[in-house]
């Protein structure tokens, strides 16, 4: 199923959701600074008004890194024109929005290599070097795990 | 079927069959009463323009007694302008009547409803305080006053506990509140509050022997 | 019982990679509407998950749910949950047909006996079995024959829940509900006309990830999607607080997007997740898109008195019956009056 974009709201509307929001993400913000305590906000869980989302991404802007992951699907991880606050987007391999988040972090957990994908990758890159020992004319297999 | 369904449905509509036949049977049963014939000879005789004058003239005191009465008056006037105002210019009551009797008008903001409908609550409260440290009212007041009191203000009550809800389903507060509303409607024709429809009647009455004897209205 | 993996076991072979494993639980968590705080332990229970059969039956029901959960918002999700549930049976789904369908259900309830979970969609109608029948049982006997062995009991849709279209008035079938008539086991209800497709999986994952029930209402809906209503949680509650009300469907009001109210909206007495959650992706829902709501997860929604009628409208009965009232009454008042004149006369006579 394609993705379904809806058609965006003549009226600039708000319900109010985008304001209470931002003073939670300086809230955030605080805590991360003096406590070193990370916040994740679950966007799915608000009940926006149309458009607000968008007007939520604009007022967050964007930053200088963006992180392109795909596993199950692509996921964007992007850091907004705030430092420590991060937009998270996970679609599926459909490309339908399966989450979204904002993170106030230093680096959002997903970010990190995960130390059973390094364990794994370890392993194979081991059997890699093996078989391409002397005598292997054909190289080695050098693909990484698929996803 | 749930209690909401009951309420609505069955209750209400037994309701208003009994608020019907009571109260036609109150206005028909005095209205047909043998009235006593005046053999004098009528001094102007136009009857209803005696009924309107007096239905009119006595909705004010007369000004020799309106110190003693600003109390009642004060009391009453924003009792009912109150439940006035609730019942009829609160929007989803005004689609309720819309679907009875089709005809739809403009309601207030469901704040200033809320608002009105406390000050109401507020003197009713203060109303049965009068009624009952008052050492006259004390003695003369019986069953029908209070229970017609209560039986009154229940639905202002329900009706203002639904958006504060106390945690209780919204669905239960309105089968609550339209219960309260069935109770008043069979209350009205047996009680005191028949007033509401037999006021117009009594002054009317008067109204029209005055005018006939030409006494002034 | 043979040895069944555990979902982080399947998940490494298809090789998902952890991160994969953790979008995947965020995703769940937020399904499950849990706190982001939660996803590590969501992880952990998820990892040590075995993978259940599940058998679903479908009677007396439009295809309607299957159909919204097949083209769910987050069909990787559901690949994975379908993919990691062992789906033994579904007549829309699954590739055998006749017999070797019917065997196929035999033998998953064999197999996983006391641990299998069973979804139902659809009414069973009880007024004469050959209403609906699969491979010439009746969806009575074929519901209590696979429930009997049966860890717990997803009755899918309105339908299944309450009794659905089928049994609005007049009924013609005999249709009841599941609940109706499982009384032994665990039945969790998920209603709706369908039911949001997210609402399914995570009712669904939940189960899967820690083995128990939700929080249910007394109507068997999980509280985590059914316990408020649409009402409390509808974006264009601001203007029926203010009294601004559309009056009808293309005036001033509705092109604003003012309270439906008046339009007929159930939503004050509707418990569903529609208002927060939202369809196709959290796109939007009934009320958003104009149309006022139909209530369509709770019982008897059908015969609520009109979908274009206001929740405040009441029903006073009908002329005839408020004639007739009118008619007692004036017979009364009459009587009444007629007591007092021959009372009257009667005291004029002897006085």
């Amino acid at each position: 199923m394609s993705n379904i974009e809806p058609i965006s709201s003549p009226i600039p509307y708000t319900r109010g959701n985008v304001e209470p929001l931002l003073h939670e993400v300086v809230h955030a913000l605080d805590r991360l600074l003096e406590d070193d305590e990370a916040t994740v906000i679950d966007l799915a869980s608000l009940p926006f008004g149309p458009g607000e989302l968008d007007q939520l991404e604009e007022r967050l802007g964007i930053g200088e890194l963006t992180a392109e992951l795909n596993a199950l699907g692509q996921s964007i991880i992007r850091e907004t024109a705030y430092p420590g606050v991060w937009w998270l987007e996970h679609r599926n391999t459909e490309g339908d929005i399966v989450g979204r988040y904002i993170e106030i972090t230093r680096a959002p957990e997903i970010l990190m290599s995960q130390d059973a994908d390094i364990g794994a990758g370890r392993a194979q890159l081991g059997d890699n070097l093996e078989r391409a020992g002397p005598g292997n004319e054909n190289g080695a297999d050098n693909e990484p795990r698929p996803n | 079927m749930n209690l909401l369904e009951f309420a609505r449905g069955p209750a209400l509509q037994v309701a208003v069959y009994i608020f019907i036949i009571g109260s036609l049977w109150r206005l028909l049963g005095i209205l047909w009463l043998q009235k006593k014939r005046d053999f004098s000879e009528r001094r102007n005789g136009r009857k209803i323009r005696g009924a309107l004058k007096v239905i009119w003239n006595r909705a004010f005191t007369a000004p020799v007694f309106r110190e003693a009465t600003k109390h009642a008056r004060f009391m009453g006037y924003t009792l009912h302008i109150g439940l006035f105002v609730t019942v009829f210019l609160f929007i989803p009551h005004i689609v309720f009547f819309k679907g009875l009797i089709g005809i739809d008008w403009p309601g207030l903001p469901n704040n200033v409803i809320f608002f009105v409908g406390v000050i109401t609550v507020g003197v009713g409260v203060a109303i049965l305080i009068r009624r009952m440290t008052h050492p006259v009212l004390r003695l003369i007041s019986n069953f029908d006053d209070y229970f017609s009191w209560l039986v009154t203000l229940l639905p202002v009550i329900t009706g203002l506990i639904m958006p504060i809800r106390f945690g209780v389903r919204w669905e239960t507060l309105l089968a609550i509140h339209i219960l309260s509303v069935a109770l008043l409607l069979i209350w009205i024709p047996f009680s005191k509050l028949s007033h509401a429809f037999l006021l117009i009647v009594s002054r009317g009455t008067t109204g029209a022997i005055l005018e006939r004897r030409g006494a002034r209205t | 019982m043979k040895d069944i993996p555990t979902l982080g076991d399947i998940l490494q072979a298809r090789g998902v990679s952890r991160r994969g494993f953790l979008k995947y639980c965020s995703a769940t968590a937020s399904l499950l509407a849990l706190p982001p705080a939660m996803v590590p332990r969501l992880a952990n229970a998820l990892e040590q998950t075995r993978r259940p059969s599940v058998i679903w039956l479908s009677f007396q029901e439009c295809t309607g749910c299957t159909e919204s959960l097949t083209r769910s918002s987050s069909p990787t999700l559901e690949g994975l949950i379908f993919d990691t549930i062992s789906l033994d049976y579904h007549h829309t789904l699954q590739a055998a047909a006749g017999e070797a369908a019917e065997a196929a259900r035999h033998a998953a309830m064999e197999e996983n006996n006391g641990n299998y979970l069973v979804l139902v969609d659809g009414s069973i109608p009880l007024g004469n079995p050959g209403f609906s029948t699969i491979a010439g049982m009746s969806n009575y006997d074929m519901l209590m024959e696979t429930v009997e062995g049966a860890a717990a009991v997803v009755a899918i849709g309105s339908c299944a829940a309450f009794g659905g279209i089928p049994g609005a008035n007049p009924n013609p079938t005999g249709a009841v509900s599941v609940r109706d008539l499982i009384k032994d086991k665990p039945v969790i209800n998920v209603p709706g006309c369908p039911p949001i497709p997210m609402v399914i999986t995570a009712v669904l994952a939940q189960y899967l990830t820690f083995g128990q029930l939700p929080e249910l209402d007394r109507h068997g809906r999980p509280m985590a999607f059914f316990g408020q209503t649409i009402h409390d949680r509808c974006y264009r509650r601001p203007f029926y607080d203010q009294g601004k009300f559309a009056e009808t469907f293309d005036d001033e009001g509705a092109r604003k997007g003012w309270c439906l109210f008046k339009l007929g909206c159930k939503g004050p007495i509707t418990y569903n997740a529609c208002a927060t959650m939202k369809w196709n992706d959290g796109t939007s829902f009934p009320i958003e898109a104009g149309h006022p709501c139909l209530g369509c997860s709770e019982p008897g929604f059908w015969d609520k008195g009109g979908f274009y009628n206001a929740v405040s409208t009441g029903d006073i009965g009908s002329g005839k019956a408020l004639a007739g009232a009118a008619a007692a009454g004036v017979v009364l008042g009459a009587t009444a009056a007629a007591m007092s004149r021959a009372r009257r006369k009667k005291t004029m006579k002897e006085g």
